[in-house]
């Protein structure tokens, strides 16, 4: 997908990555390899954060970015400000280019990196707010307006004359973001926005961003390990693993898709070898668990409809031919953790107790 | 312009905060600066007469004064430079180098106002002890102020460039920020012994010595408050008309576009191997 393929539709975007590719090259002298047991003079090692990454945010849409530690979700943070150089391909917001208009793009943008350093530690929050505006071109009575609002809209009027070093680590976040919308940008990127935070801000940090996309009309490009998160906030989930972009979707029709490929079957006995032989390769057990009523087994079906329809015409025939009793069967409905785990190539520990189920 | 306006008024107004708002900070780093001060000065008032009659038992009278004189450009130099070196990995730990990198300004001009702000106090600071050194070595220096502040303003610039220089390559390679402290102490020792007379050793030392940022600065200013703009006793030659003077201009405008130039190139070198603003 180009964005030149998008004109009758580019201004859905305001962010876009069109087949964005990086790789960091370090130079390690006297390398010891520990698998070879030798050392080397020189050695270089390539890591690639991101490889031909193509997606794109919506005006008031809240995008999140998932993948484990590594996988290149800041690397692509920092794409979209500017911050890293692509090796190839584009990065567009609101129609510009990053690389070619750089200034524009930053004056679009407002983003909160991890952590807590944004913020200058001996000023307050006002204070600060009044120094980063300045650095971004707000000043006079606007500056003072915007920095009381946001301050208000935050949570952390009764704390904005206190010093930050003094300010909890959840207060202190809530800052980085007021910090990121001082010059009223229609784009906030956060780094992960929870992390580390207690149940409390973490829940009110998310309302916040739900707030500037839903009531405020900004777009958001969240990235974030907590799954949880991920589900609750944002409209669409990338998952990135090892530089790659393995999907890119509604977090609904995500949760759908899996969900509709997991069935968990009662029967009056286990199933022996030869009957479950029969059922591969297009169902897979997952999971067996006994119970008194039965053994319940967790299946997988292939995706498209009729494979799945000819997988459980499979299931149901041998079932059926091996005189097994089905006490129940119902649909399982997946969470993101799934998801992710099964996306990313790990292989997902099926929690009967986490899953809701659907008849 | 209006960033570089907006940046300096942020960071004078941030300088002055964290200066009230950390008064014990500030009042003891005073009094032990200022202490040290008086008691330099104090040394020079008294033992005034006999500094007299030393520096006129010495072959040459003006070697003393040169060496205190070069010692308060060196202190300057030192200071400007170790704003970018220093600076850059002190922000780039604290995260606000990041912040700066994506200022619509441009961290060209982030910088240049920020170095302009923190040498406020280095300026003061080197203007007073020139003052003080003038008044206590009791009308051995001549004090002409047009060509002073020009070649102060001169030496600054000169200073600037050769720091975004370094600066540039503190952005990429962080761990070069210690050994920058060599080039500064190399630069200070510089300031002290600068003479005339190392110009005239050969073409090779001779352009070498020009094309350090603080060769010609701190002969000019000798010239003018040693030697009183005179190559020979009541002979009147302005210091404008001096060699160096046009070397120091030369090199103002070639380290000023080396510096930012590299320094650009830098900040885009980081960002291709996404080092900026981190340590």
């Amino acid at each position: 997908m180009h964005f030149k393929e998008l004109n009758h539709d580019e201004n859905k975007y305001t962010v876009y990555l069109d087949e964005v590719s990086k790789t960091f090259r370090t130079y390690h002298f006297f390398y010891k390899d520990e698998e070879k047991g030798k050392r080397f003079l020189l050695r270089k090692k390539e890591a690639c954060a991101a490889d031909r990454v193509t997606f794109g945010i919506m005006h008031g849409e809240i995008m999140g970015l998932l993948g484990p530690n590594g996988a290149g979700k800041t690397t692509i943070v920092k794409m979209v400000s500017s911050l890293v150089k692509p090796d190839s391909g584009v990065v567009y917001v609101d129609g510009m280019d990053v690389e070619k208009k750089r200034k524009q793009v930053l004056s679009q943008i407002g983003v909160v990196l991890e952590g807590t350093r944004t913020s200058m530690w001996p000023l307050t929050p006002l204070e600060n707010l009044y120094y980063y505006g300045n650095l971004r071109n707000i000043r006079g009575k606007v500056l003072k307006e915007r920095a009381k609002q946001l301050l208000d809209f935050i949570g952390l009027s009764d704390k904005k004359d206190i010093e930050v070093r003094r300010l909890s680590r959840g207060q202190k976040q809530k800052l980085a973001i007021c910090i990121a919308l001082i010059a009223d940008p229609k784009i906030i990127l956060l780094d992960e926005p929870t992390t580390g935070l207690d149940v409390q801000s973490s829940r009110s940090i998310k309302d916040k961003i739900l707030e500037l996309t839903r009531e405020h009309g900004r777009s958001a490009l969240v990235t974030t390990h907590d799954m949880h998160v991920a589900q609750e906030l944002c409209d669409r989930i990338g998952i990135i693993n090892k530089g790659k972009l393995i999907t890119c979707k509604p977090t609904s029709e995500l949760l759908e898709i899996f969900s509709k490929q997991i069935f968990s079957v009662r029967l009056d006995r286990n199933l022996v070898d030869g009957d479950l032989n029969a059922l591969a390769p297009l169902i897979k057990v997952l999971n067996t668990d006994f119970t008194a009523e039965g053994p319940t087994l967790t299946i997988q079906v292939p995706e498209p409809y009729p494979e799945r329809s000819e997988a459980l015409y499979i299931l149901f025939d041998t079932l059926h031919k091996k005189k097994y009793q089905i006490r129940s069967i119902q649909q399982k409905q997946v969470n993101l953790e799934y998801v992710f785990l099964q996306l990313t190539g790990e292989k997902p520990v099926f929690d009967e107790t986490k899953l809701p189920e659907q008849e | 312009m209006l960033g570089f306006l907006l940046v300096m008024k942020a960071e004078i107004i941030r300088g002055w905060i964290v200066t009230r708002r950390y008064w014990f900070r500030t009042l003891t780093s005073l009094i032990i600066g200022y202490g040290m001060l008086m008691i330099l000065i104090a040394g020079f008032f008294y033992s005034q007469p006999a500094i007299e009659k030393s520096i006129n038992q010495l072959d040459d009278p003006t070697r003393a004064t040169n060496y205190i004189l070069g010692f308060i450009i060196g202190m300057f130099a030192f200071g400007v430079i170790g704003m970018f070196t220093q600076g850059i990995q002190g922000m780039a730990q604290t995260g606000v180098l990041e912040q700066l990198c994506m200022s619509p300004y441009g961290l060209v001009t982030n910088f240049l106002a920020r170095a302009v702000v923190a040498s406020i106090s280095t300026i003061i600071y080197s203007a007073l002890m020139v003052y003080m050194v003038v008044v206590s070595v009791g009308g051995k220096l001549y004090f002409d102020p047009i060509p002073v502040v020009v070649l102060l303003t001169l030496s600054f610039v000169n200073l600037l460039g050769f720091g975004f220089m370094v600066g540039g390559l503190v952005l990429v390679f962080k761990q070069i920020g210690q050994l920058t402290i060599i080039v500064r102490m190399a630069l200070f020792a510089l300031a002290i012994f600068a003479r005339e007379e190392f110009l005239q050793q050969g073409w090779i030392i001779s352009a070498f010595m020009h094309a350090l940022p603080i060769t010609d600065a701190a002969i000019c200013l000798k010239y003018v408050l040693v030697k009183g703009q005179q190559p020979e006793v009541g002979q009147f030659v302005s210091v404008f008309m001096h060699p160096c003077f046009y070397w120091l201009c030369v090199s103002c405008v070639l380290w000023t576009f080396i510096g930012i130039s590299l320094f650009k190139v830098m900040e885009n070198y980081s960002r291709y191997k996404g080092t900026l603003g981190i340590y």
